[in-house]
């Protein structure tokens, strides 16, 4: 999928486009809102990841031109000020959805993915996970034909790791996904552990599942 | 009244039996006194009801008289008060008395009458002068009512509406309508310019953050990072963690103490707890504690901002978790006070407070003396200044090894 960055910092910009480049999106950056619109004018993009704080104008005022041209995209609004208006402002403007700096760029694929499943239609069939399959539309693990019971928090877990595979997550991104900016990383740490044990013994009872793998000191990894 | 009507009644019958005199003494010079007593010793003249009558008699040479006076008199058995004119006067050498009289009756026959219609007469001038009174002040005092209902009634802070100045051509009220725009948006802008600032703060501060995290996610996810650096890098992450959750709050504080938050939404607190309860029970299973809802009154409070009231509590209520035992627990009760306020206490069985760090809980960054870095020292901070933007009563009772409880007081006020 396409891509639109416009953002003005450029070390972040270059971040998050190589974080997207490895996870098969296709990136432009632009630095301004001028630069923005010209990319826009000429290309169609999937997604426009918009940051609000630009040197020559404001951001949104970028969404409604933008959406004359390429009405099809996805707009996700990210930005560090921190306005309540302008999460509301900009959902009002048409905005997808909106991400508050500082983010973990592994929270902006997955709402990116939840996004094109919505809006994109995008179908996704159940996917091999070592012996079993997990089913994102549908939210569940099964083993052959039967269904698994994972509470709503030990499914959220496992999709993540899953949408990151092989990629080391660490328990502060785990908990960041799980309980957002209640997060606490002192305690959710051990609540982490525990889900994963917990996951563990359900999926073991039916099947291994050594493609769940520990990294000591740093957090958790799915290898596929 | 009545005495005034009376006596210019008198005075005026005084002047006109004067001038009767004059014009009868005219008369008498005129056709001589002959054609008027015709033979007869005297001459009198009556009017068909005796209310009026002259009378002409010779009278003694050398007497005098020039009186008005009132006296009674008996004419054909009927005895009448008159008003009595005597005046003497000479004509052709001898003495002649003259005698008007007019009946006191008939001179008052017209005060009540005219006492009446003065008493309408005046009766209507103060209706007109008052009916004219509220109006012309009712005129000239709008322009301040106006004042009143454009300016001050219904107004919200900031005063973000614009305010149109009122028409008026009083040099004071123009002055007052003038200072009082002026003020609003003096306030307005000063408003303006803090809330820019608290999002300029927010965006230099969280930017920078914001890159280091995104690159420390790159480094670590990079093919090339050994496991050794990977540690190294998650270590860091947790620092840039810390730093962040310090920003944040710092600049949420800032917000709440520039007043950037409205407080227009009415929160029933026993679903507000049940919604904490939810986010933070996992948290229970570590020390296996026990958080206990026993709030039995179904209060709605009005005019509160919903996140904050929810971050208050969730920071108490975290609090009393993160400082308690192993099989330790958490209850929170509710009550009405004797002034009719609404108290929440949060009681743990925490490790409790010493005396002398009591006052100090809710400074910024104070920790208490603890073995293990537990918290950064700004949850009870962020409470304080909820508590104090809502005028919310915070105050806390704890003892030793035994347990905290914080009791929190809603003012009358706020119950909706």
């Amino acid at each position: 999928m396409k891509v639109l960055i416009v953002e003005d910092e450029k070390t972040l910009a270059y971040e998050m486009e190589t974080f997207l480049k490895k996870a098969f999106y296709l990136c432009d950056l632009a630095h301004t809102v001028a630069q923005g619109l010209e990319k826009i004018e000429i290309n169609s993009y999937d997604f426009i990841l918009l940051d609000l704080g630009l040197p020559d104008g404001d951001g949104l005022s970028l969404l409604p031109k933008a959406k004359k041209y390429n009405p099809e995209a996805a707009y996700i609004i990210l930005t560090a000020r921190g306005n309540l208006e302008d999460r509301i402002t900009g959902l009002d403007l048409g905005a997808d959805d909106y991400l508050a700096k500082p983010f973990s760029l592994l929270e902006l694929q997955s709402r990116m993915q939840a996004i094109a499943r919505r809006k994109f239609n995008v179908k996704e069939e159940a996917i091999p996970l070592g012996e079993f399959s997990i089913d994102v539309q549908k939210r569940l693990v099964q083993y052959k034909d039967q269904q698994i019971e994972l509470s709503r928090k030990e499914y959220d877990l496992l999709s993540y790791l899953f949408l990151h595979k092989n990629r080391v997550l660490t328990r502060m991104q785990l908990s960041e996904h799980i309980w957002g900016t209640f997060a606490d990383d002192d305690y959710d740490s051990n609540y982490i552990d525990a889900h994963i044990k917990n996951i563990r013994k359900k999926l073991n009872s039916y099947a291994p599942t050594e493609w769940l793998e520990t990294v000591r000191g740093v957090g958790y990894r799915i290898k596929n | 009244m009545p005495f005034l009507v009376a006596r210019i009644a008198s005075e005026y019958t005084n002047y006109s039996l004067r001038d009767q005199q004059k014009k009868v003494i005219n008369d008498v010079h005129k056709n001589g006194m002959e054609y008027y007593l015709q033979g007869d010793d005297s001459y009198g003249s009556y009017t068909m009801l005796k209310q009026e009558y002259i009378a002409l008699e010779p009278a003694a040479s050398g007497l005098h008289i020039d009186t008005i006076k009132t006296v009674s008199r008996i004419i054909e058995q009927d005895t009448l008060s008159y008003r009595v004119l005597s005046h003497t006067f000479k004509i052709k050498n001898k003495n002649y008395l003259l005698e008007i009289g007019k009946t006191v009756g008939s001179i008052n026959e017209y005060n009540k009458p005219l006492q009446r219609i003065a008493l309408y007469v005046l009766m209507g001038l103060i209706a007109l002068t008052i009916i004219i009174d509220l109006v012309f002040t009712r005129v000239l005092i709008r322009p301040l009512g106006k004042i009143i209902e454009s300016k001050l009634v219904n107004r919200k802070f900031p005063f973000k509406d614009q305010s149109e100045p009122i028409k008026t051509s009083t040099q004071d009220f123009k002055y007052l309508d003038e200072s009082l725009i002026s003020l609003m948006d003096q306030i307005n802008i000063d408003f303006e310019k803090e809330r820019e600032f608290t999002a300029n703060a927010s965006h230099e501060l969280m930017t920078p953050i914001s890159i280091l995290q995104n690159k420390m996610e790159n480094l670590l996810a990079d093919d090339q990072t050994t496991e050794d650096v990977a540690l190294r890098i998650v270590g860091m992450m947790k620092t840039l963690d810390r730093l962040k959750k310090i920003s944040s709050s710092l600049l949420f504080i800032s917000r709440i103490e520039n007043d950037q938050f409205v407080k227009l939404a009415s929160v029933k607190l026993v679903d507000l707890l049940e919604d904490i309860n939810e986010e933070i029970s996992h948290r229970l299973e570590d020390k296996n504690l026990m958080l206990n809802i026993n709030v039995k009154n179904q209060v709605i409070l009005k005019n509160v901002n919903h996140d904050l009231l929810f971050q208050l509590f969730y920071n108490l209520i975290n609090n009393a978790i993160k400082y308690n035992v192993e099989q330790g627990s958490v209850i929170i009760t509710d009550t009405f006070n004797k002034q009719g306020d609404y108290q929440i206490f949060i009681k743990d069985t925490g490790i409790g407070i010493a005396s002398e760090d009591i006052d100090f809980i809710f400074d910024r960054f104070r920790k208490a003396n603890l073995a293990e870095n537990v918290g950064y020292g700004l949850g009870l901070s962020i409470v304080k200044s909820i508590a104090l933007y809502h005028n919310i009563d915070i105050k806390v009772a704890s003892v030793v090894k035994q347990g905290s409880t914080f009791t929190i007081t809603f003012p009358k006020v706020m119950l909706g």
